[in-house]
């Protein structure tokens, strides 16, 4: 007779390895190695100037030379997505880093201060929630100036409610803890407890957000710079290209699929990054398991909690 | 469709009968229990006789054997656990190796459990009253109304005030004590021959744990109920129970009438076991411990279990399997000592 | 409040305190005139069941909660009406430590042993990293606990050994009243007494008072030099543990006594005895009533009126009208 196939949850067992255990997760971090490379090193690797016009070659598929081949002035495609990466991935990352700080730093904050200043932070995080990124970053860049960076201010503070929310609710559900509370009884200050025992535990929480969040960020990069917005042609973005790229569909069917992948790989490679860091941080939390599954079998030792927890 | 749980399954006739005494309920010969998949034995050669009528007690630390013990008499292991030798069988019947259906069939018709913390094993959303009328009309195909009916006359034999309207309160309206007795209820609904109570009254308060261990004796005494009941505190266990088992690492080093054991204990852990226990007599103020830890789980340990810790032991304990020998009647005790003195005899 | 004993003031007062938990509909009264005194040196057993307010009241003294009504005064300060600052200095202090009845919540699961005993150390601003070593170490020696736990978290060690730490960290900041919230709830019997008996070594040595939280009354005997029995909120009966033991002079005292489960079988009263039967309503349980009226198989028209904590003997209150006479109506009396 063998016992029940049930779950038993590891209770206390640590998210054990790094991020890189799963195989989505390593072809994810190689994926975004390659691009940060490009992003760093683009406009010294490419094969030609992304500029360079050759009315002679236009609209032509891959070949040796141009090994993605031509756009609708001959340029070199190649070299214009590998130097539009710089601009794009690292707006990108402007947006999500201001997201984060304008974000995150209130979200550990307004569990600990007042109630009013919680309460002004969050209708103002509500308020921000409802603005379309579009019309905003449209906005910002009239009044800062028609720059990509601009733009992805706009883009940066619309991100700051979801770091909002993500840390605040992680916050919360640590900062009542009884070890907390054990803390404060010896006199710790609130920022003794953040320091000590919440920033740690909330960490994981916004290492995820950021992870979604900059795949967000690059979608609304690629998607500002599709419409023209805060980029001067001819430099080159991935949006951009892709968007001169359907103009000439007639000519170039091809042609607008090779960013679009170059985006939707780069936004998966990101979401697949995030979901391995989610995966990692919760592997340490109760599963629930079968209540009559209650055995912690390795502690023989007057250990009744355990065996009412495992 | 009412499914008729009372009838001896047609499965079973060609499984062995064995000739226990007429009223005895449960019996576990020589019960081994592998865990995590055979990688240790947690539970070596429990030997177990209940009888209707009566109530054993398993008592010992936590990790001794004593829950995996009732679980597989209820056939109930946990995944990763399975019997690797001995046998369960209960009224008469050898259900060591019975498919899970079969289980199903037996469990709230002939065999009630409890458990420690009533409310996680009660549906939070739906009153416990229909819960109760629920396994009723299951189990014993009674109507609704019935039902009803029947299970007020249950809350109201476990001793619960205005049954009537205990019905219609959902567990989060009921203190402890009162989803025990509703847990109760439940497992004596139907009748049952063995109703087994793992910790029901750990976490209870003391003067409800009373009341709940003085509902039990009234169940065993109203209707020849055998319980099996399972607890770390050996006050509450001699307080209860007729006979008692105690636990160490995986056996049973004792067992026998609570009355002999709590005054004539003959095996050194149950002695110990006894001036540990939260004892009566307030006016004491010595706190005695037992020196060392338990065994690992599965430990590999020639010889009597118990010697590391044991203030009398001699080398004789390390060599060669202890075995249990009968010291009085139905009194009987794991050790070298006992086995030596029954030779002399 | 219990007779002063001659010559030193109590360490702690608890004055009249209510607390009420909740806003609007669903406020409810924990602790109703709470009067409790600790002296220097003695181990007091604060004993109740689920609803008692015992852990309430533990909170309230440490500051965690404050009092809806009267104050809490310790060594002459009355801490309880601090503020922010002033009551996380008077925290840093140290004077007032509670252990926390759970380990497995109360420890941070991230900190390593080391790390969470010296907590209080490094609040108070000490930086001497040797310093703090030494005083970590020697307040897990105090509880039996060597240094080979200093690098473990509190997932790798046992329950009992967390419930040490627990003791440890509070122990650091030498403190001069140590609050137990059920220290050995969650251990089996053999750890339980480790604990107990270490709690009481620490009084021996350090002269340390102790209050111990339990709804055990059989563990307390072991300790406690003195017994308060907490019921709904208010304290039924106060006083020296062997005397209280011996003759209960509360029904509820004796309802607790009798129920406890023991391993001989002489109590003089058996539980249901000291329960009262039948269902249907009861003629004292009105708003002001004695809180025990409605379980009290001894109430007459007098506990229609709360009883206040009247002395009995030196150092020995209860609140029961009466506590002379039920004796005799219970059907096998003490003598």
């Amino acid at each position: 007779m063998s016992g029940r196939r049930r779950l038993i949850g590891h209770n206390g067992a640590k998210g054990s390895g790094s991020v890189l255990r799963l195989p989505s997760a390593r072809i994810a971090v190689g994926i975004l190695a390659a691009i940060a490379f490009l992003a760093a090193f683009g406009s010294v690797l490419a094969p030609q100037s992304p500029l360079a016009i050759n009315a002679n070659a236009l609209f032509q598929g891959p070949s040796l030379h141009h090994l993605l081949g031509t756009d609708y002035l001959g340029r070199d495609v190649l070299s214009r997505l590998m130097v539009g990466t710089r601009l794009s991935v690292l707006t990108a990352v402007e947006a999500v880093g201001i997201g984060l700080v304008l974000g995150a730093i209130p979200g550990i904050a307004t569990v600990f201060v007042g109630r009013s200043f919680d309460f002004a932070i969050n209708r103002v995080s509500d308020a921000l929630m409802t603005l379309p990124y579009i019309f905003f970053a449209v906005a910002v860049t009239a009044a800062l100036g028609n720059g990509l960076p601009q733009a992805m201010i706009a883009v940066g503070i619309l991100l700051a409610p979801l770091f909002f929310r993500v840390t605040r609710a992680a916050t919360l559900e640590h900062a009542r803890a009884q070890y907390v509370e054990a803390a404060e009884l010896l006199g710790a200050s609130k920022l003794h407890v953040i320091r000590v025992h919440v920033l740690r535990k909330v960490l994981p929480n916004i290492v995820v957000t950021t992870a979604s969040m900059t795949a967000a960020a690059l979608l609304a990069v690629s998607f500002l710079t599709f419409l023209g917005i805060g980029v001067q042609p001819p430099t080159p973005t991935w949006g951009g290209v892709m968007s001169s790229d359907l103009d000439y569909l007639a000519q170039a069917p091809w042609a607008p699929f090779i960013p679009g992948v170059l985006i939707a790989v780069t936004v998966g490679a990101l979401n697949a990054l995030a979901d391995a860091f989610r995966d990692r941080s919760t592997a340490g939390t109760l599963v629930i398991a079968d209540p009559i599954v209650h055995t912690d079998l390795e502690r023989a030792d007057g250990d009744r909690q355990s065996q009412a927890v495992a | 469709m009412a499914i008729d749980n009372r009838k001896p399954w047609p499965d079973l006739v060609g499984a062995e009968r064995h000739e226990g005494g007429a009223d005895e309920v449960l019996r576990l010969d020589d019960l081994h229990v592998s865990v995590h998949n055979g990688a240790a034995t947690a539970v070596r050669g429990v030997c177990l006789r209940v009888q209707a009528g009566e109530i054993v007690g398993l008592v010992g630390e936590s990790g001794s054997g004593k829950t995996l013990t009732c679980r597989a008499a209820l056939g109930v292991l946990p995944a990763g656990c399975a019997v690797e030798r001995g046998s369960v069988s209960f009224a008469g019947f050898e259900v060591t190796a019975l498919s899970r259906r079969d289980w199903e069939r037996l469990h709230g018709s002939r065999m009630g459990a409890v458990f420690q913390d009533p409310a996680s094993y009660l549906n939070p959303v739906i009153t416990v009253g229909r819960q109760l009328a629920e396994v009723l009309r299951v189990k014993l195909g009674m109507r609704r109304r019935a039902a009803r009916q029947r299970a007020i006359e249950l809350f109201e034999s476990v001793g619960l005030r205005q049954p009537e309207r205990v019905f219609d309160q959902i567990p989060a309206e009921l203190s402890g004590g009162m989803l025990q007795r509703v847990m109760i209820a439940i497992a004596i609904s139907c009748d049952p021959e063995l109703l087994v109570a793992d910790e029901p009254t750990t976490a209870l308060d003391v003067t409800i744990q009373a009341e709940v261990l003085e509902l039990l004796r009234q169940l065993r005494d109203d209707r020849g109920l055998a319980v099996l009941f399972v607890s770390h505190d050996l006050a509450v266990i001699t307080q209860l129970c007729d006979r008692i088992a105690v636990f160490y690492a995986g056996e049973i080093v004792e067992s026998g009438p609570a009355a002999e054991i709590t005054q004539r204990p003959r095996h050194p852990y149950t002695e110990a076991l006894l001036r540990v226990a939260s004892v009566g007599d307030f006016r004491r103020r010595e706190l005695e411990i037992i020196a060392g830890q338990p065994p690992r789980v599965g430990a590999d340990i020639t010889g009597c279990r118990f010697a590391a810790r044991c203030p009398v032991a001699v080398p004789e304990c390390g060599s060669g399997q202890v075995r249990s020998v009968p010291v009085g009647d139905q009194h009987h005790v794991r050790c070298v000592h006992a086995a030596r003195s029954v030779v002399a005899l | 409040m219990t007779a002063a004993p001659a010559g030193a003031p109590p360490l702690l007062t608890v004055e009249s305190v209510d607390v009420t938990l909740g806003r609007g509909w669903r406020a409810n009264q924990v602790l109703s005139g709470v009067d409790l005194d600790i002296w220097p040196g003695e181990i007091v057993g604060l004993v109740g069941e689920t609803g008692s307010g015992k852990t309430t009241l533990a909170r309230t003294v440490v500051g965690l909660v404050d009092p809806t009504r009267g104050r809490i005064v310790f060594e002459g300060q009355p801490i309880s009406a601090l503020r922010r600052r002033a009551r996380r200095a008077e925290r840093r202090r140290g004077h007032v430590q509670l252990v926390f009845q759970d380990p497995l919540r109360s420890l941070d699961p991230d900190l390593t042993v080391a790390e969470i005993v010296a907590e209080g150390l490094r609040i108070r601003g000490e930086d001497d990293g040797d310093q703090i070593r030494r005083r970590a170490t020697a307040a897990l020696a105090k509880v039996g606990l060597d240094a080979t736990v200093l690098q473990r978290t509190p997932g790798q060690i046992s329950g009992g050994q967390r419930q040490r730490v627990s003791i440890a960290r509070a122990l650091a900041v030498e403190p001069r009243l140590l609050i137990c919230d059920e220290p050995v709830s969650a251990l089996d019997a053999s750890s339980r007494n480790h604990v107990l008996r270490l709690l009481r070594e620490l009084r021996d040595s350090l002269g340390l008072p102790i209050v111990v939280i339990s709804h055990d009354l059989s563990s307390l005997a072991g300790i406690a030099d003195r017994v308060v029995v907490l019921y709904r909120g208010r304290i039924v009966e106060d006083g020296p543990v062997e005397r209280v033991f011996a003759t209960p002079r509360h029904p509820y005292t004796a309802l607790l006594m009798a129920s406890a489960p023991s391993v001989r079988d002489d109590r003089p009263l058996a539980p249901h005895q000291l329960r009262r039967s039948g269902p249907g309503p009861v003629p004292q349980d009105g708003p002001g009533a004695c809180v025990f009226a409605a379980r009290c198989p001894f109430a007459a028209d007098v506990c229609a009126a709360q009883p206040p904590l009247t002395p009995v003997s030196e150092r020995w209150s209860v609140a029961c009208h009466r506590h002379e006479e039920w004796g005799a109506l219970a059907p096998s009396a003490n003598p």
